[in-house]
């Protein structure tokens, strides 16, 4: 009690001295600021009915008014774009601008370039950390039936630079690695042979097919990759390392889904093409791009993670794309966006 | 809320940097304006874009004293380079560029133009793509007795041959001939050399690398002076292999003592006149060190590593100085420290030039540069001052007089060596010491002066020509 008399005094006074700045009475009380939580919930609870009857009005003169517009034969008032993290990102002098002279002539130096022009076919090595079991065997096999030209080899108890050196004898272009942790895969290792970058993901959300509703099965096709908002100069470098060593590109313009489509079912004319998931669907993070072969110890990092980055929410490194497979073909649209993560999900068409 | 904008760079003193990259291309790099509130820009680029033309090593020679050796004839360079370099009509000054395909180029610092480019002679079937460049040095003060024009290039491949050759420039922009003076010798002992450096006084040769020891040669013989030895197993009977990754000398003009950074995340100080072992070694994070650069003050070193991180260390302890934050991702592969401000550049695979303060460790600035950057250089005679400009004939000869006053800026910085050294000697020279300090401030105050005096006689000057 005595406490509730301390407290109420000092209500009191600072009350009374906050009748002397005018300024300071007009600060309204937030529900936070109360203590008790009845009370406080009842507010609270207050005011999110009115916020709730107010967005319910400002919809309804939305609605009105674009109504008002076409009965008028108007042009409706302008649809107002929601800020997101996205659009509000941060400015990023790294993105990649279509006029810059240096990032082609870095593009055709680059270790992919002879991939990427066709000049040698891509060969990928799968493999797996020592242990695995139950779901990464699985999702191998999901990714040997979307990747082509893929080969899935035990690990055995090989060290990782001995595995490199004999996938380089072997003239494959890149090596993956799955990692799982307790039966899940949770990290994927990228390693361009013979001397290209080394890049570590953390695999997270991982779906398989089977647990995909109204999944497809992927076709012989070679997929086609759509590749959208790899902009920053390091998506860029994933972009063009990642996905397009592993499967050669050959198309990339808008609007080639109708195309590609029409191309296939030519002698039945006009068919709508739609979109059937039917890869494993994941999430990848960069940890850490790596300059040259697998190399812990005395590796050179192009781009690593540090905590220190994270300082803001609207700061990409690169941005989230989703991966499609239409038919063996494959597409990536620019869907939600977060930082420096990739979505992929994997589609495959309606059979026509 | 979080912060939606990044945090405002406050800028740095009037610099001008040299970049090098992979694919070739040399950046000028320059801040001018208010005092320490200049924001550096990119403002040259030099070169074409060729992959095989990447740059491996560069050196530059602009040293302050030499134009004025030969005394008469000083002017302002053309309006289109940097008109705030004051140099020589005959411009001395030159930058060596090591590229990948095995070509030495040697570039007027100044505008860029190739004076003349030599392949570096591998003599025994090499291709220039398996034996690369991997130390460059132009010797500035060797051709100083001999005739004014000529100069002295050091190359150092991976696969061990070195050579001397020195050059003669019969005109300048013409072309360049061999002065005939050329040795080859191999310093390669089976492994290979990733770092080598020349002392200040260019007398003696540091080298190391995988599987090779650090060694230092005399130059004049060509002969091998000290060996390294490498630390002992540890408590578990490990040994590491050796290889080093980067060196330098802890001060221009003592040859005796060197830091090295290995790949084992060691940095090594060793004192040649002690013992072959290292005399202080500590590790830095887990990755392999790529990048080891000195201060002026003799004891200061500062460490990049192949993850990014950059701090810098006192090497008489071997404890950490502090650390230089700034979201820097990307291996670390080159330092240059400024010859007059407090200011460190860093350089590497995340394309960014970064700009620190030494005394607060503080980003000054971060210029994005495009591509993978291999080294990075100061001028050392880069002055901003508009005022010298506007009317370059009347203070011909004050340019001298003002550099003169900061070749004496430049000559302090050795007494406060003197000094550095002097702390890690016995008691008996600190009396020493002390008077070296007290000669130092003297200095200071003559500086002070020497400089306020080329100011008057500048404002003399002009009003006479008024």
């Amino acid at each position: 009690m005595g406490g509730d008399n301390n407290k109420r005094k000092r209500s009191e006074s600072e009350g009374g001295g906050g009748e002397e700045p005018p300024p300071e009475k007009k600060m309204e009380i937030l529900p936070s600021m109360i203590k008790n939580k009845e009370k406080r919930s009842a507010v609270h609870a207050k005011l999110k009915q009115q916020k709730k009857l107010e967005k319910r009005k400002k919809a309804k003169a939305r609605d009105a008014a674009e109504k008002r517009a076409l009965e008028l034969g108007e042009e409706p008032p302008a649809k107002k774009i929601p800020k997101t993290i996205e659009n509000t990102r941060e400015v990023d002098e790294t993105i990649c601008k279509p006029d810059d002279e240096e990032l082609f002539a870095g593009n055709d130096a680059d270790e992919f370039s002879s991939i990427l022009k066709r000049e040698m076919n891509p060969k990928i090595l799968i493999t797996t950390c020592r242990f695995h079991s139950s779901r990464g065997p699985e999702f191998i096999k999901e990714l040997l039936s979307v990747i082509p030209n893929a080969t899935y080899y035990k690990r055995g108890t090989y060290d990782l630079k001995k595995i490199v050196e004999y996938a380089n004898k072997k003239d494959f272009t890149s090596l993956i690695v799955v990692h799982t942790n307790r039966r899940e895969p949770d990290a994927l290792l990228i390693i361009g042979l013979p001397s290209g970058p080394t890049a570590h993901f953390k695999l997270s959300k991982l779906v398989l097919r089977k647990d995909i509703k109204n999944h497809g099965n992927p076709t012989s096709h070679e997929p086609e990759l759509v590749l959208n908002n790899f902009t920053t100069r390091l998506g860029h470098r994933i972009g063009r390392y990642i996905f397009e060593e592993k499967e050669a590109k050959q198309i990339e313009s808008k609007g080639k889904k109708t195309k590609d489509a029409n191309g296939e079912s030519g002698p039945k004319g006009k068919v709508i093409a739609r979109l059937q998931e039917c890869g494993p669907r994941f999430t990848l993070k960069l940890i850490s791009l790596q300059h040259g072969t697998f190399d812990t110890k005395g590796g050179e990092y192009e781009w690593v993670h540090k905590p220190e980055m994270d300082t803001s929410r609207r700061r990409f490194f690169f941005v989230t794309v989703e991966e499609s497979l239409l038919h063996g073909k494959k597409y990536i649209s620019p869907d939600h966006c977060s930082s420096f993560k990739t979505n992929f999900v994997m589609f495959d068409s309606d059979d026509l | 809320m979080p912060r939606t904008t990044t945090l405002e760079c406050p800028g740095c003193p009037p610099l001008r940097a040299l970049t090098f990259d992979e694919l070739g291309l040399i950046k000028v790099i320059e801040a001018r304006g208010k005092q320490g509130r200049a924001e550096p820009k990119l403002v040259e680029r030099w070169g074409d874009l060729d992959s095989s033309k990447g740059v491996l090593a560069a050196s530059l020679d602009d040293r302050k004293s030499d134009p004025f050796l030969d005394g008469a004839e000083r002017c302002c360079l053309s309006s289109d380079c940097s008109p705030l370099i004051h140099v020589p009509s005959e411009v001395h000054w030159l930058l060596a560029v090591a590229r990948r395909n095995g070509t030495i180029e040697v570039l007027n610092p100044l505008n860029g133009d190739l004076r003349f480019s030599v392949t570096n002679s591998s003599n025994n079937g090499v291709q220039p793509e398996d034996d690369p460049v991997a130390g460059l040095h132009l010797l500035a003060r060797k051709n100083l007795e001999l005739a004014s024009r000529s100069f002295t290039l050091l190359t150092c491949t991976t696969k061990g041959s070195a050579s001397i050759r020195s050059f003669e420039l019969t005109k300048p922009a013409a072309d360049v001939t061999s002065t005939g003076y050329s040795r080859t010798w191999s310093v390669g002992a089976g492994g290979n050399i990733l770092c080598s450096k020349v002392d200040g006084s260019e007398n003696y040769f540091l080298l190391g690398g995988k599987h090779v020891e650090m060694n230092v040669w005399d130059l004049d013989s060509c002969a091998k002076i000290w060996t390294a030895k490498p630390p002992p197993k540890n408590t578990l009977g490990i040994f590491t292999p050796t290889w080093f990754t980067s060196a330098t000398f802890l001060s221009r003009d003592d040859h005796r003592k060197f830091v090295a950074g290995t790949n084992s995340h060691e940095v090594r100080l060793y004192d040649i006149s002690a013992q072959r072992r290292p005399v202080i070694s500590f590790e830095f994070r887990e990755t392999a060190i790529k990048s080891v650069a000195e201060d002026l003050n003799g004891y200061t070193i500062y460490v990049g590593n192949g993850s990014g991180d950059l701090a810098s260390f006192d090497i008489r302890t071997g404890k950490l100085l502090g650390c230089f934050l700034g979201k820097c991702s990307g291996s670390i592969r080159s330092i240059a420290r400024h010859p007059d401000y407090p200011v460190i550049a860093s350089c590497g695979l995340d394309s960014y030039l970064r700009l620190w303060n030494v005394k607060t460790w503080q980003l000054l600035s971060a210029v994005y540069m495009k591509q993978p950057l291999s080294n990075v250089l100061f001028y050392s005679n880069f002055a901003d001052e508009e005022a010298e400009v506007v009317n370059p004939p009347a203070n011909r000869l004050l340019h001298g007089e003002h550099i003169a006053a900061e070749r004496d800026e430049d000559e302090t910085p050795p007494v406060k060596r003197k000094k550095s050294k002097e702390k890690k000697g016995n008691k008996k020279e600190a009396k020493a010491k002390s008077g070296n300090n007290e000669a130092c401030e003297e200095d200071g105050g003559k500086k002070l002066k020497s400089k306020k005096s080329s100011k008057r006689l500048k404002r003399e000057d002009v009003d006479e020509l008024s």
